[in-house]
């Protein structure tokens, strides 16, 4: 069985988890990471020199970097769906929003959510939180220009190209923060917070 | 005929200009961005609405994020080279292009940016050299897969090796101190000796 190594809190696991409750994959999740510990260990290490999380162990196949993970599943158990669409096109504008929520949306949305999530109130540099939040409603602003147009970022059909983005949009709309009005922003993350592996591997788990 | 939109000295616009030139595709580029501006007018803007560059339009496709433009062009062009057919040597190949973006770029940045593109006033010594030491810890790291690898990808130069090419010319020309990672350097000389990679990135650093 699929085995998927990193814990249910960190939005990168969360990418994996919630492709497998849509793709109905079976898998075993095991803790590592953050309070669990185990990923500065030889034995992590060996499969994921980075020391982050996810890694997947695939009946022997080692892959890490969530996105990458993503894709890998998705051609593998939904080739030829709106997940894997034939048209090389259709495939690699969706796949554009994944490698945008990598190098725009995840570096600003990240001092927000551990300024505000995972440190104490008196350690706070509110300073940075507020900039990168305003950094974070700019990235925003572009996915709502987006979706104005097209059903979700992947599209016509929910996609592959939706999944990065969406752990991070979630935390937007639950954190303490000031948030401009995005209403297409508003109406895609609507949709995605129906569907029930989202809930399941996502909105459960809170914020932590 | 296919449009790339991006100065040439950008290390994202280098990375579609490389596979571009391995493929041997024929384009035609616009300068945007830099000195050149008009990456924050409306008429960009309506192409890419990060305002970043570089941006491809092949047909009706609009496209931009560096890293996708490399794997669309080597997966409608070079299926079986520089982007492997079967799915686990490609998402391999996939996991090492994310990489660059999520682990290696941004700790060369505050490197590159403060001894290339700011004056000496505006220089920050303490963060170019807090950046450097976790950049080198990224190129460790590359180093150990490259002792069992010949390219990034495994055997054989693919896309994978593309993204972090570019990233690898700074690191070596930079007036910075380097630690020794022979199976890296090894890889870099190979990437040295490679005519597009001479042609678009070995340019001097701006």
């Amino acid at each position: 069985m699929l085995k998927i190594l990193g814990r249910s809190s960190s939005s990168n696991v969360q990418k994996v988890v919630w492709l497998c409750g849509e793709l109905e994959i079976p898998f075993e999740r095991i803790d590592i990471g953050g309070p669990f510990g185990g990923n500065d260990q030889p034995e992590y290490l060996s499969l994921n020199p980075n020391g982050v999380v996810p890694t997947i162990d695939d009946e022997g196949f080692i892959l890490w970097e969530s996105n990458s993970i993503v894709r890998y599943l998705a051609e593998k158990h939904a080739r030829g769906t709106e997940y894997w669409p034939n048209d090389i096109q259709k495939r690699a504008s969706a796949h554009r929003w994944m490698d945008w929520a990598l190098s725009i949306l995840a570096p600003r949305h990240v001092p927000v959510f551990q300024g505000l999530i995972r440190t104490p109130e008196g350690d706070r540099d509110m300073g940075r939180i507020s900039a990168s939040r305003d950094l974070w409603a700019q990235a925003n602003k572009v996915m709502d220009g987006w979706l104005a147009k097209n059903e979700y970022l992947s599209g016509e059909n929910f996609g592959v190209g939706d999944i990065p983005a969406s752990p991070f949009t979630y935390r937007w709309f639950n954190l303490p923060i000031d948030k401009e009005d995005f209403p297409h922003l508003k109406r895609w993350h609507q949709e995605i917070c129906e569907r029930p592996a989202f809930q399941k591997h996502v909105i459960e788990i809170g914020l932590q | 005929m296919l449009q790339l939109k991006g100065r040439v000295n950008s290390s994202n616009v280098m990375k579609a200009l490389w596979v571009l030139d391995e493929i041997g595709l024929e384009y035609d580029r616009e300068d945007v961005g830099g000195q050149f501006g008009k990456n924050t007018e409306t008429p960009y803007l309506a192409l890419n609405p990060n305002g970043r560059i570089p941006t491809i339009v092949d047909g009706d496709l609009v496209l931009w994020e560096s890293n996708s433009i490399v794997r669309y062009l080597a997966s409608k062009h070079s299926m079986g080279k520089l982007c492997p057919s079967d799915p686990g040597a490609r998402a391999r190949c996939e996991m090492w292009m994310d990489w660059q973006l999520t682990e290696l770029v941004q700790n060369m940045v505050p490197v590159f940016h403060g001894l290339i593109r700011k004056s000496a006033e505006e220089r920050n010594t303490r963060e170019i050299e807090a950046a450097r030491d976790t950049w080198s810890q990224k190129w460790a790291i590359l180093n150990k897969h490259l002792k069992r690898n010949e390219y990034v990808g495994g055997a054989n130069f693919t896309m994978a090796d593309i993204p972090i090419g570019p990233i690898a010319y700074r690191w070596y020309e930079l007036p910075i101190e380097r630690e020794e990672y022979p199976d890296l350097y090894r890889w870099y000389k190979k990437l040295c000796d490679r005519s597009a990679f001479k042609k678009h990135i070995m340019t001097g650093l701006s």
